[in-house]
């Protein structure tokens, strides 16, 4: 798990400011291709608006959700970047029976895809709905965004952050949210007040800034507590109740066994040893 | 004897079982070619998973309510020999091979549901010991190897092996307790699976003491599916009559369902958050799964339903009801967001009912052919290990040179 990182606040982040996304789709077209992740059919206006794919899927890692709103009696459009928040202390590492996912040092979550049985544990657990199935193959892994570790520990930018001209920023934790804050206090007209991210699931790497409430774009409604932590309080007890139940029961059948031992004992005692009467 | 011979005499013994049992053969077999098309075709096109709803009928039920159902061998084996009930003793063997059966079914249905079922050893190897899916897989493959040292018994009885049968008597206590440790660990651990829901599980459903919940009407399901076992293998395969056990039985289960309701309205009440009643569907799978469970309490506190056969084995009938629908509304529909909805496809469930019909099978060949009721305790001796030499004293000279 992610013993080894500790420090959030020095993992590179995303910072995302929706207010500033065109919806051009451009980090979608660049993740498909870093990723060489074969293109969907698709339709339009299948999904919830004019986002296309409509989901993200295992040919999907990213995808710009559109979400129509009025202001000024105008038309207007409101974005939101789907992908994987890469959490703090992310719930599909937590519960993954074999540890295919790691928290690395440098921020991303990466997936072993060597590893994986395929039990679907991680996409029960992840809070954001992210990792997805491979529903088409006979032997099926889990496929999501990997932050673009490859690239990440190379010292440069994820494929996204690298393509998109104004919305995405990338770089140390703690300098994206002190921006999106200076960001905030600068046009607090513009920006709702709240980052998402900062403390959704414990706190991720992808900080989004957005003009609109959270719910009305499509973001989910997450705990801020680390979701490990919760299956940790009981999975913790384990070993104590291990030794607890097996001593008591040990113990308990001694005595009740005792009497009967002592008994047999006894009559063995009396009619000298018994096996070779048979 | 030739290998057509073989054929033959298999033949006809098949030939004369009952309809019922022939029909079972037949939806096993549809069973194994349902599985065959989901590995040749994959999930997506033999089940209604998908992303949004990535576990379906064969963790629900395969998994999640099969493993409680199959409690029986462990809560018996710690009744009867820790707490030294010992008249109930008649009982065990037919709670392990239950047991035994529906845990090497478990292990099937998991086979099926992993996406790498040939990779089912990493769990062996890459141990992370901070997810409930890890500490659930080991204790399945310890207890189902555990549950098959005690099945052992009776087929060392049936081909008279005298000395293992001596092993497997030394070693008996320490598998009664290790059974129970092992079971309360991943019986409650299933609970744990679900405490990673937080947003996700309702909170009719959602809380933290949900493991307890778990493991304690795991009990439950486990003495009733006991006293179902031994009601209908007395009245349809001649077995003895065993309801005077069942009596003794039925004083201790609603005690644990008392506690079980008790704890499960605490949890609710005191240490759920958010909106309960707010999904009219869920709160009538809620109250369906608590009245299923209160009646047949009242039902058992009377002394001539437990004195009744019959009434006896529908209390019971209604444990298990009500606890297949608890794990069913905690894994699958309390799970559903709303507006979204699962139902199995053709093939999942051609699959779980075939998973049914071979545990009933394979149960009915077992009673047919190995001594699992005509065990009687008078002519054993079930005492801690004491010294070597004198646990055979009953069954003649044989093991004696050993
Ligand atoms: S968003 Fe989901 S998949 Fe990504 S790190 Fe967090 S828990 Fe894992
Ligand atoms: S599907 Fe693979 S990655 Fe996800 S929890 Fe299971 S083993 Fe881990």
């Amino acid at each position: 798990m992610s013993s080894e990182n500790k420090d959030f606040g020095k993992n590179k982040a995303f910072l995302i400011d929706m207010t500033k996304c065109t919806g051009c789709r451009g980090c979608q077209v660049a993740c498909k291709q870093w990723n060489q992740l074969d293109a969907e059919k698709t339709k339009f206006f299948t999904g919830e608006g004019y986002q296309n794919p409509p989901l993200m899927s295992e040919y999907t890692f990213t995808r710009i959700k559109f979400r129509d709103y009025e202001k000024n009696g105008q038309n207007e459009f409101a974005f939101y970047k789907e992908m994987c928040m890469h959490c703090n202390e992310p719930a599909c590492a937590s519960v993954c029976p074999v540890g295919a996912f790691v928290k690395t040092k440098e921020g991303p979550v990466t997936y072993d895809a060597k590893r994986c049985i395929g039990c679907r544990f991680c996409m029960v657990a992840c809070p954001f709905g992210v990792p997805k199935y491979e529903w088409s193959k006979a032997f099926p892994l889990v496929r999501k965004c990997t932050g673009c570790y490859s690239r990440v520990k190379e010292g440069k930018k994820p494929a996204c952050a690298t393509t998109c001209v104004s919305a995405i920023t990338y770089g140390p934790r703690e300098e994206m949210i002190k921006e999106a804050e200076k960001r905030i206090a600068a046009r607090p007209e513009k920006y709702l007040k709240k980052l998402y991210g900062a403390e959704e699931a414990g706190g991720t790497s992808v900080i989004y800034l957005t003009a609109l409430p959270f719910d009305e774009l499509g973001f989910k409604h997450v705990t801020k507590r680390p979701l490990p932590s919760y299956t940790w309080q009981a999975l913790r007890l384990v070993p104590g109740i291990f030794l607890t139940v097996g001593s008591s029961l040990s113990l308990l059948s001694w005595f009740t066994h005792r009497k009967e031992r002592i008994a047999k004992e006894e009559e063995m005692r009396k009619s000298g040893s018994a096996p070779k009467e048979g | 004897m030739t290998a057509a011979k073989i054929t033959q005499v298999v033949v006809d013994e098949v030939k004369g079982y009952h309809n019922f049992v022939k029909f079972l053969i037949f939806l096993v077999g549809a069973a194994a070619l349902a599985s065959a098309i989901r590995f040749i075709f994959g999930l997506g096109v033999t089940t209604n998973l998908n992303d949004t709803f990535p576990w379906g009928l064969w963790i629900s039920f395969d998994v999640v309510t099969a493993v409680p159902l199959a409690a029986g061998a462990f809560t018996l084996g710690a009744i009867v020999h820790c707490f030294h009930i010992k008249k109930l003793e008649p009982l065990v063997r037919p709670a392990i091979v239950t047991g035994f059966l529906g845990y090497s079914l478990v292990c099937v249905g998991l086979l099926l549901d992993l996406g790498q079922p040939q990779r089912g050893w990493h769990t062996m190897v890459y141990w992370n010991p901070h997810s409930p899916m890890f500490e659930v897989s080991m204790c399945i493959m310890a207890y189902t190897t555990v549950l098959f040292l005690e099945f052992l018994s009776p087929v060392c009885e049936k081909f008279g092996y005298h000395v293992p049968l001596r092993l497997l008597r030394t070693i008996e206590m320490p598998l009664v307790v290790l059974a129970a440790s092992i079971s309360t660990l991943h019986q409650s651990s299933l609970g744990t699976f679900f405490l990673i829901a937080v947003d996700k599980l309702h909170p009719l459903w959602y809380n933290p003491l949900l493991p307890l919940l778990f493991w304690v009407s795991a009990m439950c399901a486990g003495m009733s599916i006991i006293t179902v076992e031994a009601t209908m293998s007395h009245k349809y395969m001649g077995q003895p009559d065993e309801g005077e056990l069942l009596e003794t039985l039925a004083k201790i289960l609603p005690c644990v369902l008392s506690f079980y309701l008790a704890l499960r309205l605490f949890s609710l009440f005191a240490l759920s958050e958010g909106a309960l009643w707010d999904r009219p569907g869920l709160t009538a799978l809620f109250v369906l799964e608590i009245v299923a469970l209160v009646v047949p309490v009242l039902m058992l506190a009377q002394k001539k339903v437990r004195e009744n056969g019959r009434q006896r084995a529908t209390a019971a009938w209604l444990v298990i009801f009500g606890v297949v629908v608890n794990r069913f509304n905690v894994s699958m529909f309390g799970m559903e967001a709303p507006g979204t909805s699962y139902y199995p496809s053709f093939l999942e469930s051609v699959v779980t009912i075939g998973i049914i019909a071979a545990h009933i099978l394979f149960f009915v060949l077992i009673a047919k052919y190995f001594p699992i009721f005509e065990h009687h305790p008078e002519t054993v001796d079930y005492s801690l290990p004491d010294h070597f030499h004198k646990t055979d004293n009953n069954h003649g000279h044989v093991g004696n040179e050993a």
